[in-house]
């Protein structure tokens, strides 16, 4: 057995495509951007100047977009942390709860918007939304709240919550889907102790379904701040950050800096400060929410 | 439960899925209606006289084959890429030993976490240079690298509650490494393989921020595309793009009403208690 576990010609053609692989689009590229963020390039491949550490202070010293972008994130995350996710919890308690056929098909039904393309849902969401001829502000008119019409995506005041709104139509079935697979590990046999001791309804899960789906929650904030984080396509497709950067987000502005303001190396600095944040994004909250592992 | 309860949670879910479902339902409903019925007050409307020139707008000057197929062919390759390298890495960083396997484990885990966003400016220069824009591999390489790290991820979680004893009484019976991963471990890691085929498909088959970045000519272009590039042709034409949006989303919905209930299993088995 040892031996065929230390085989080394296995090891190697195991290990060497999938490292390669990720070192040539993952490693590689960073150090390429760490090089362009030392210098003025418009574009890539044009002749630069080493500029050093100019676009770095320029970013965490002059640019309140970056820590716009930032807070933006924040927000968003906390967002999805205060509203998406125990919304999921409950919903996956309730499905559980609703057995047969009826279970099945609904959490099918919940999901479906998970399947469908970026573009069309930013697409959809843009005509939902507009003000002229959407069905939201119709909505409101046919229910009389004609007075709470809006320009949702086009006013700075409305459009991050929107745009929350938006991701948290959009991804509410992955979220659901993971509380839901949780559960089904939790075995019965502690529901039926805990009724016998008198617990029941909310009681019963606030007691005992929260606390043993705990390793699943710490694991799903960490991935709610980190999908801030990254937040980009829906955001590039309806609002492209704006009005005003009210939905500006990192990977919108670094992009828009690359290939629209031809500020290819400040573009690289912002990449490169990105991935930090990302990374100690990880840490930070795996650390604070202790999670035994860095289980999905 | 009793039955009368039972009976509210089950209109309050259907409630509430015909609200999460109504954006969908008005975008079928709309894509049948001509331009000038859009600005009427009503939410929902029956299309007095269907159009049904608004889906072939969309197949047609959607060019909705020709970019079916390349996301057909795009994501096909790197499924199966994919598939191969987080099985292969996975039994290395569960199974084999080696000096250098934590290093390299944390390494592909960065990947979980790095952006890809962030990587997109320096590889736009590196395929230019190396000619891989506007090329299918300038798509498949960075969908694969991006899959392989949750991929590798999923399967290791799973492979380290397969017990030994099934590889033991392989060795036993003659069988080398290669036979062992592909034709013991990898049919026993179906679940979790599951999860990653499906996750690599939704990921691959709705990306549109590197196939953006990456692709400029028309015969290579994914299906996200034909929204994109309906929006500026149809400018005022909502009725058709309305047609190809639900045109574009029909696909990725047949394939998720198939392997649905694969999809929960993967996740369950795969995912959490991986």
């Amino acid at each position: 057995m040892q031996k065929v576990f230390n085989n080394k010609m296995a090891i190697f053609l195991f290990v060497f495509p999938g490292i390669l692989l990720f070192a040539l689009t993952f490693l590689v590229p960073i150090v390429l951007s760490a090089y362009y963020s030392f210098r003025d390039t418009l574009s890539p491949g044009t002749p630069s100047a080493f500029i050093g550490f100019a676009n770095y202070t320029e970013l965490l010293f002059h640019d309140s977009r970056f820590w716009l972008a930032l807070r933006n994130a924040v927000l968003l995350g906390l967002g999805f942390i205060l509203i998406q996710h125990p919304i999921a919890i409950f919903f996956a308690i309730m499905l559980d709860r609703l057995g047969g056929k009826a279970e099945k098909w609904f959490r099918t039904i919940f999901f479906i918007p998970c399947v469908i393309s970026v573009v069309v849902i930013s697409k959809m969401w843009l005509s939902l939304l507009d003000p002229t001829f959407g069905a939201f502000n119709k909505m409101l008119d046919s229910l009389g709240l004609g007075f709470l019409k809006h320009a949702w995506l086009g006013d700075s005041s409305t459009a991050l919550i929107s745009m929350l709104f938006i991701l948290i139509w959009a991804g509410f079935g992955w979220g659901l889907l993971f509380y839901y697979a949780g559960l089904k590990g939790i075995p019965d046999d502690m529901y039926e102790a805990a009724s016998l001791d008198g617990a029941s309804g909310f009681r019963l899960h606030w007691r005992i379904t929260v606390p043993l789906l705990s390793p699943v929650i710490t694991v799903q904030i960490t991935l709610a701040m980190i999908t801030a984080l990254k937040q980009m396509e829906t955001v590039f497709l309806t609002t492209n950050g704006g009005p005003g950067d009210s939905t500006q987000f990192l990977a919108v502005y670094l992009y828009n800096k690359a290939f629209s303001a031809s500020q290819y190396g400040y573009a690289n600095a912002i990449s490169i400060l990105f991935i930090i944040v990302c990374l100690l994004a990880t840490y930070l909250s795996n650390k604070l929410t202790r999670s035994d592992a860095t289980e999905f | 439960m009793t039955k009368s309860t039972k009976t509210i949670l089950w209109v309050f879910f259907l409630i509430v899925a015909l609200v999460q479902l109504f954006p969908l339902i008005w975008l079928v409903d709309f894509s049948f209606l001509s331009s000038n019925e859009f600005y009427s007050s009503s939410v929902l409307k029956w299309p007095s006289d269907p159009q049904w020139q608004n889906y072939i707008n969309a197949w047609v000057d959607g060019k909705f084959l020709r970019y079916f197929i390349n996301s057909a062919f795009v994501t096909s390759v790197t499924i199966l890429l994919t598939v191969i390298l987080s099985l292969t890495l996975g039994y290395a960083f569960t199974r084999m030993q080696w000096k250098l396997r934590p290093v390299f484990f944390t390494i592909i885990l960065l990947g979980i976490m790095i952006p890809i966003h962030a990587t997109l400016l320096p590889n736009f220069a590196i395929f230019k240079a190396l000619g891989l824009t506007n090329s299918y591999l300038g798509l498949i390489l960075p969908y694969t690298a991006v899959s392989v790290p949750l991929g590798t991820f999923i399967l290791t979680g799973f492979m380290r509650s397969i017990p030994k004893a099934m590889e033991e009484s392989a060795v036993v019976d003659g069988a080398n490494i290669y036979r062992i991963v592909f034709q013991i471990i990898a049919p026993l890691t179906a679940p979790a393989l599951v999860t990653v085929i499906v996750t690599t498909f939704l990921n691959c088959w709705n990306e549109f921020i590197m196939a953006s970045t990456f692709l400029s000519k028309d015969a290579l272009k994914t299906l996200p595309f034909s929204v994109m590039n309906f929006a500026g042709q149809y400018s005022s034409d909502y009725g058709s793009q309305f047609a190809v949006m639900v045109l574009t989303s029909i696909p990725a919905i047949v394939i998720y009403a198939i392997f649905n209930e694969q999809i929960t299993k993967g996740v369950t088995a795969g995912a959490v208690k991986g």
